[in-house]
C-alpha cells in the first residue's frame, strides 16, 4: 500500500488522540477548522481553551428564549379546550427541546452546554412524568447557571426545584407521612453515592424535605411550615433541625460528596468501565467548585491512557455531527426526523429512562442502533454543509475529514472504505460519521 | 409519548458496567432459525417478566381480612368485595381476573416474602441483586451466566426491547436483544460501503471492535426468508406513567408477549425470554395505578398461556414474574407506599 499521508506531517498520534478526547468529550466535537487549530496549539493550550468557559458567547447570549409558559391546569375531559391544550403542550415541549439542541450545536464555546447536559443526566428528571415544559425549562436554566459553579449552590437549587421535587414525589412528602423517594435519591444518586448512608438516614432525612409544595404547571415551589417536620432529626452522625437547604449543605460538605461527584465525572468523561484510579482528583473538588474539578479531569494523565475509550452517546454523536455539518437543529427541514431518530437511538433530552440517567458505552452499540445510526446519517448528510471536503480534490478528501471531524486517525479498514467513496462527498461524510473511529472516542 | 424511551438498564451508580455486549437479532434471524433448527417439543422454555419500580406485594396478594393490614393502610387497603379469593385469608388483586382463572386451574404458584438481608432500598442495587442473583457488585446476570454454560447460540436467550437487560448479561457472551420494531437493512451501494466499514481491524480497541461488529451483524442476516412473524403486534396504548414513572421498564408488555408467543409458536430455538413492564414505583396515588398495571400483567399472561395451549407447548412454558421489592405495610400520606425489601414472585406454571 502507498504511504498513508495521514501519518506525514501530523502531530504525534497520541497528542492528536488526547486533543480529540478533549474536543469530543468536553466540547461536543469541533466545528469546521477548529480541530486543526487545537492540534497546532498543543494539548495544554487546547485544554485551557476547551476547559474554560468565557463569560460571553456570541450565539448563546443572543438566542431568544423558548416560548414556554405556564399553561395552567388541564381543562376538564371531553371539553373542546382539551385539544388546543394538548396541542399547545406538545408545541411547547418541541420548542424547548429544539431550543436546547440549537444551543448545544451552535454555542460558540461548548463547555457550558456540555456540562448542562452532564448535569441533566445526573439530576435525571423526565418530562414523561413532569408533563409540563415550563418546570423542565426552569430546571434546565438552573443547571446551566450552576453547571460550572459551586456544587453546594447547585444542590440547594435542586432540592428547591419544582420539576425534581415533582418527579420524585416530594410534593406529597408531609410531616404526617414522609415520602422517602426524594431523600433516598438525593443521597444515593445525586450527592453521596449508594451505601454511603443507612436506611435510617433515608427515613430521617425525608422529614427534612417535608412541606415543599409544587405548582405542577409553573414549577413554583412553596415551603409550608405547617407541613414541615420541625423537630430535630438524627442522621449521618448529626442531630438537629433541618430543612431542604440545610440538609443539602450538610450532605454536600461530606467527604463522600467529593468522592461521588468525582466518580460521576470520571464515569462520563474518562471511563464507565474502569473505576476512578486517582483519588487525588477529589482534592480539586475540595471547595465544591465544579469548574476546578472539570479542569483537573480534563488535564489528567488519564486523558492519554489507552484503556479509557468511550462510546459517544447518541445525543453527543448527533450534536457533534451537527457542529461539523453546520446543521441548526430547529432549522432542519423536518424536525420530527431529529426527534424520532434520537428516540430510536434511545436518547432524547428531557426524557431520561429513569432517575439514574442514561447508560454508557456498550449499551449504545447494538445492531439495532447501528442501523438507526446509518439511516439517521443518511438524513443528516442531505442537509449538511459539505464544503470542507466538497471543495477539495477527491483524493484529498479522506485525509481532510480527520481534521474536519476531529478524528485522530483512520484505521486501514476505514481508510479503504472511505477511499472507495471519495468521489461522493455526501457518501463520504455518511460513512465517516458511522465509522468505529467516529462512533467511539478512542 | 415516547414509549420506546422507557427502557431498563440497570446502571449501578459505581463503575459496574454490563458484561459482554448484546447481539441484536432481527425477526428474520429467528424465523430462519425456527425453520432450520426448531426447538424440540418438550424442551423447557422460561419467560421472565420483570416489573420495574417495586410492585406492592401486599396489594397484589392481599391479606384483606387481616386487621393489621386494614388499620395500617387507610386509603389504599382493599375491601373483601374488591378482591379475588385464593385460600387461607389471601386474595388476589381484583384486576387480576386472568391470573385468578389460571390459579383456579392450579397453574399458578405464588412465593411470598422473598428477600435478602440489609436492603438499601435502592431500585438500582435491588434490581442488580435480583438480576445477578449475587449479593454485592456483580457484572453478570444469573441467566447470562447460564448462557455461558451452553453452546454458543445467539437465539438461546432473548430480551425484548432495544437494550440488553442485566439479567442476560454474561462476561464473555450475553443473551440477545430483539427490537420490537424490527430492523431495516441498508441496500445497494450503501450496504456494500457499510460492509467494508464494518470489517474487523486489529487496531480496533474493544469498543471500536464492538461498534464494527454491531454493524457487521446487520449484513450477516439472510434477508430472503419470508418472515413468519412480519405482522406487527398491535401497539398497546401508553400505560399510566404519570405516577410511578421513574424507575425504568418497557411500557408495552402485551406487545412484547405477543411477539414471544408468535416466535415460540414458530419453533424458535430460544429457551429463555425476557420481557418487562415499568411504572410500579407507586409512591403516590398507588391503588388505581397499580391495579391498571397488574391488570395488564394478568391479561397479558393469561392471553399468552392460552396462545401457548394452541401450540402444544403450554406444558413446556414457565412464566416467572418478579419485581425488585415490595412496599411498606404502612401507607404514606400520598396514598402510596414507600419501599420494603420483600419480593413476591408469581409464577404461572403448567408442567
Amino acid at each position: 500500500m502507498a504511504k498513508l499521508s495521514y501519518f506525514a506531517g501530523m502531530a504525534d498520534i497520541a497528542e492528536r488522540r488526547a486533543i480529540a478526547r478533549l474536543s469530543h468529550r468536553f466540547g461536543f466535537g469541533p466545528k469546521p477548522g477548529e480541530f486543526k487549530t487545537l492540534v497546532d496549539s498543543g494539548f495544554s493550550n487546547a485544554a485551557s481553551k476547551l476547559l474554560t468557559a468565557p463569560t460571553t458567547d456570541a450565539f448563546a447570549d443572543n438566542q431568544p428564549l423558548p416560548n414556554v409558559k405556564d399553561q395552567g391546569p388541564r381543562p376538564r375531559p371531553n371539553t373542546p379546550q382539551v385539544v388546543a391544550y394538548a396541542t399547545e403542550k406538545r408545541a411547547q415541549f418541541t420548542e424547548l427541546l429544539f431550543w436546547w439542541l440549537d444551543r448545544m450545536a451552535l454555542s460558540e464555546h461548548p463547555l457550558r452546554e456540555r456540562m448542562t447536559w452532564f448535569w441533566h443526566g445526573h439530576w435525571a428528571t423526565s418530562y414523561q412524568k413532569v408533563d409540563d415544559a415550563l418546570p423542565m425549562f426552569r430546571q434546565n436554566q438552573s443547571l446551566r447557571k450552576h453547571a460550572l459553579g459551586n456544587f453546594a449552590e447547585m444542590s440547594r437549587a435542586m432540592v428547591n426545584d419544582g420539576a425534581l421535587i415533582f418527579w420524585l414525589d416530594g410534593q406529597t412528602n408531609t410531616v404526617k407521612a414522609p415520602n422517602e423517594n426524594l431523600s433516598r435519591e438525593l443521597m444515593e444518586l445525586f450527592v453521596l453515592g449508594v451505601n454511603r448512608y443507612t436506611e435510617n438516614d433515608v427515613r430521617e432525612t425525608a422529614k427534612a424535605l417535608t412541606g415543599y409544595r409544587v405548582n405542577k404547571t409553573s414549577g413554583d415551589v412553596t415551603f409550608i411550615p405547617k407541613q414541615h417536620y420541625s423537630m430535630p432529626i438524627s442522621f449521618l452522625g448529626t442531630t438537629g433541625v433541618f430543612d431542604g437547604n440545610s440538609l443539602s449543605d450538610y450532605l454536600v460538605a461530606r467527604n463522600d460528596c467529593a468522592l461521588f461527584i468525582t466518580e460521576r465525572l470520571w464515569y462520563r468523561f474518562i471511563s464507565s468501565s474502569e473505576a476512578l484510579s486517582d483519588l487525588n482528583l477529589t482534592k480539586a473538588f475540595a471547595n465544591r467548585d465544579i469548574a476546578s474539578l472539570v479542569r483537573a479531569i480534563g488535564t489528567h494523565s488519564a486523558m492519554r491512557d489507552d484503556r479509557y475509550a468511550m462510546v459517544k452517546p447518541p445525543l453527543d454523536w448527533f450534536v457533534s455531527v451537527s457542529r461539523a455539518f453546520g446543521i441548526k437543529p430547529s432549522a432542519f427541514s423536518n424536525t420530527a426526523t431529529i426527534r424520532n431518530n434520537l428516540n430510536l437511538l434511545g436518547q432524547v433530552p428531557f426524557l431520561p429512562p429513569n432517575v439514574g440517567g442514561w447508560p454508557a458505552d456498550q449499551a449504545w452499540l447494538s445492531t439495532a442502533s447501528a442501523q438507526f445510526r446509518i439511516s439517521f446519517a443518511e438524513r443528516l448528510v442531505k442537509e449538511a454543509d459539505l464544503s470542507p471536503i466538497a471543495d477539495l480534490p477527491a483524493r484529498n478528501r479522506v485525509d481532510a475529514m480527520l481534521d474536519w471531524l476531529g478524528v485522530p486517525a483512520w484505521s486501514t479498514r476505514t481508510a479503504l472504505a472511505l477511499r472507495g467513496a471519495q468521489r461522493d462527498p455526501a457518501r463520504l461524510a455518511l460513512l465517516a460519521i458511522c465509522s468505529p473511529e467516529y462512533v467511539v472516542s478512542a | 409519548m415516547d414509549t420506546i424511551t422507557r427502557r431498563q438498564f440497570l446502571k449501578a451508580t459505581g463503575a459496574g458496567a454490563l458484561g459482554a455486549a448484546a447481539t441484536s437479532l432481527t425477526f428474520e434471524d429467528i424465523a430462519e432459525a425456527a425453520i432450520s433448527r426448531p426447538l424440540p417439543l418438550g424442551t423447557p422454555i422460561l419467560v421472565v417478566v420483570t416489573l420495574y419500580g417495586g410492585n406492592d406485594g401486599l396489594n397484589t396478594v392481599v391479606p384483606v381480612t387481616d386487621p393489621i393490614y386494614q388499620s395500617l393502610r387507610p386509603g389504599i387497603a382493599y375491601k373483601e368485595s374488591d378482591v379475588l379469593p385464593l385460600r387461607e385469608n389471601l386474595y388476589l388483586n381484583g384486576s387480576m381476573t386472568g391470573m385468578h382463572a389460571l390459579w383456579n386451574k392450579n397453574q399458578v404458584a405464588i412465593v411470598r416474602g422473598v428477600g435478602y438481608p440489609n436492603s438499601d432500598r435502592s431500585h438500582f442495587s435491588s434490581m442488580a441483586i435480583w438480576q445477578s442473583a449475587i449479593l454485592g457488585a456483580a457484572k453478570t446476570g444469573w441467566l447470562g451466566r447460564w448462557v455461558e454454560t451452553q453452546a454458543e447460540d445467539p437465539m438461546l436467550a432473548i430480551g425484548l426491547g432495544s437494550v440488553l437487560p442485566p439479567l442476560l448479561a454474561g462476561e464473555k457472551r450475553s443473551g440477545s436483544v430483539l427490537p420490537l420494531g424490527g430492523l431495516k437493512l441498508p441496500t445497494g451501494s450503501l450496504a456494500s460501503d457499510c460492509m467494508k466499514l464494518s470489517i474487523a481491524n486489529r487496531n480496533d480497541n474493544l469498543l471500536q471492535a464492538t461498534a464494527a461488529r454491531s454493524m457487521r451483524n446487520l449484513f450477516t442476516v439472510s434477508s430472503d426468508i419470508t418472515p413468519i412473524l412480519k405482522a406487527p403486534a398491535p401497539a398497546a396504548s401508553d400505560l399510566p406513567t404519570a405516577v410511578g414513572g421513574n424507575a425504568g421498564g418497557e411500557s408495552n408488555l402485551t406487545q412484547q408477549l405477543d411477539v414471544v408467543a408468535k416466535l415460540v409458536a414458530a419453533g424458535a430455538p430460544t429457551r429463555v425470554w425476557s420481557v418487562s413492564l415499568g411504572g410500579f414505583d407507586t409512591h403516590a396515588d398507588e391503588k388505581g395505578a397499580q391495579a391498571i398495571l397488574l391488570g395488564v400483567v394478568s391479561e397479558g399472561i393469561s392471553k399468552f398461556m392460552s396462545q401457548m395451549r394452541a401450540t402444544n407447548r403450554s406444558k413446556d412454558v414457565v412464566v416467572l414474574v418478579y419485581s425488585e421489592f415490595g412496599r411498606r405495610v404502612r401507607g404514606n400520606a400520598s396514598d402510596g407506599t414507600d419501599m420494603e425489601p420483600l419480593v413476591q414472585s408469581l409464577s404461572s406454571v403448567k408442567r
